[in-house]
């Protein structure tokens, strides 16, 4: 009988936040995310790129947790992310809020290494429209 | 026409750290793009501030600019102000209360007491030591990963960095006084209560550059204590100042009277029977 290899503890890698800024003005005047949206993340250092645009592609690798997030141009508008249409065996975000408060974000862990980018889709609610507006150009996840 | 004009700072703090740089670690944006800003969502933003002038050439409106630092994936700056300290004492009440539970359990072999200290030391999280140089905003608070959830001891690659702080504005725009810079405290919920913001000369067109000082703080261990260094570091933007003759915006001509444009007024013709009745 052989040994099974011994699986030293790492320390939990920190998440990869990806953070969506929205132009809520323009969005709302648009009807569209189109020109009206800048993606980041924090995985720049580890190949992430497209910074600024709406096709974002994080270089993400398989247990890395994803944390998603977003901000207005404005402060006093609101936006906030509806859901995330994404392929469910690859990661599968579900939404949090922070504790204490009812600020959400979504979080999911990237279940298995991809040779092909990953487009998904990001639903916003912005401002008092019933209706959410969806990405145009879809970001990625690429391994 | 008078604008508040936001300016917000997107630094990626945990990249900056390492670059010891800001330099393609900010992103810049400003809501006046269908005015003509150039360059939103990157480092190079130029933003446009329309002047308007009077007949005899006086300023006839003022811009405000106000910036808005924010940190790339950190807690948002949308949670309740204060929110690092109330989840301090949040933490502090919930290990109370699991070594209030302890303690009043009666002895007995089998409770392993260390491993459920152990448990209480994690849910204590950890706190900053502060110095008379870092103390401030950050005096007491524990250190919060991006989910707002303290960190124990030993678990602290995962904390979330500190919002940046402006310490300064300064450079061309200012030597040559077409911003007055200064810094404001507030009731804005997002910006912890301090901003920055300028008026604007409007009277002399051109682009001016102006550097902005940002602080960072990074998270360090010195003598078996945990403290938030702050890092200074600096980035520049610009601004084009563009002036031209108030005018109205609704009729594109001069100034004057309400842009209502005359319309022949008509008696409204006398009620009818059916009128009366309420039917049609």
């Amino acid at each position: 009988m052989t040994a099974k290899p011994r699986v030293q503890p790492t320390a939990p890698k920190r998440p990869i936040s990806i953070t969506a800024v929205v132009d809520c003005v323009g969005a709302l005047a648009s009807d569209s995310m189109q020109g009206n949206l800048y993606f980041y993340d924090t995985n720049k250092a580890g190949g992430s790129a497209g910074f600024g645009t709406e096709a974002l592609r994080t270089k993400v690798s398989r247990g890395d947790q994803l944390l998603w997030g977003v901000l207005a141009l404005e402060c006093e508008a609101f936006v906030a992310i509806e859901g995330i249409e994404i392929d469910r065996d690859i990661c599968e975000p579900v939404r949090k809020v922070y504790p204490g408060t009812d600020v959400a974000y979504w979080i999911g862990t990237v279940k298995k290494d991809t040779a092909q980018p990953i487009p998904y889709l990001i639903r916003f609610q912005v401002g008092t429209r019933v209706e959410p507006i969806t990405t145009t150009t879809p970001p990625m996840l690429v391994g | 026409m008078p604008q508040q004009l936001a300016i917000i700072v997107l630094v990626d703090v945990g990249n900056a750290l390492t670059a010891e740089s800001l330099k393609d670690n900010v992103y810049l944006f400003d809501n006046m793009k269908l005015h003509g800003s150039e360059g939103e969502g990157t480092g190079d933003l130029v933003t446009a501030i329309n002047g308007a002038y009077w007949r005899d050439g006086s300023q006839a409106s003022e811009q405000v600019l106000n910036w808005l630092p924010y940190s790339l994936g950190s807690i948002p700056p949308t949670v309740p102000r204060g929110y690092q300290a109330d989840r301090a004492r949040q933490s502090d009440q919930e290990a109370l209360d699991e070594l209030d539970a302890l303690t009043s359990k009666p002895p007995a072999a089998g409770n392993d007491t260390a491993s459920q200290l152990a448990k209480i030391r994690k849910t204590a999280g950890t706190r900053v030591k502060t110095t008379r140089r870092t103390s401030g905003r950050m005096s007491g608070q524990k250190i919060l990963d991006v989910t707002g959830n303290v960190v124990g001891e030993g678990e602290t690659h995962a904390y979330s960095y500190p919002g940046p702080v402006i310490t300064d504005i300064y450079g061309q725009a200012v030597d040559e006084k077409i911003i007055y810079p200064a810094e404001y405290g507030s009731p804005d919920l997002v910006t912890d209560g301090w901003y920055w913001s300028a008026t604007v000369d409007t009277s002399r067109p051109g682009t001016y550059a102006y550097t902005m000082r940002i602080q960072l703080h990074k998270l360090v261990q010195r003598s078996g204590e945990i403290l938030w260094e702050p890092v200074n570091l600096t980035c520049e933007s610009r601004l084009r100042v563009t002036a031209e003759p108030r005018f109205n915006a609704f009729t594109g001509g001069g100034m004057g009277l309400l842009p209502i444009p005359p319309v022949a007024y008509s008696y409204p013709a006398a009620p009818t029977a059916t009128d009366e009745t309420g039917e049609s």
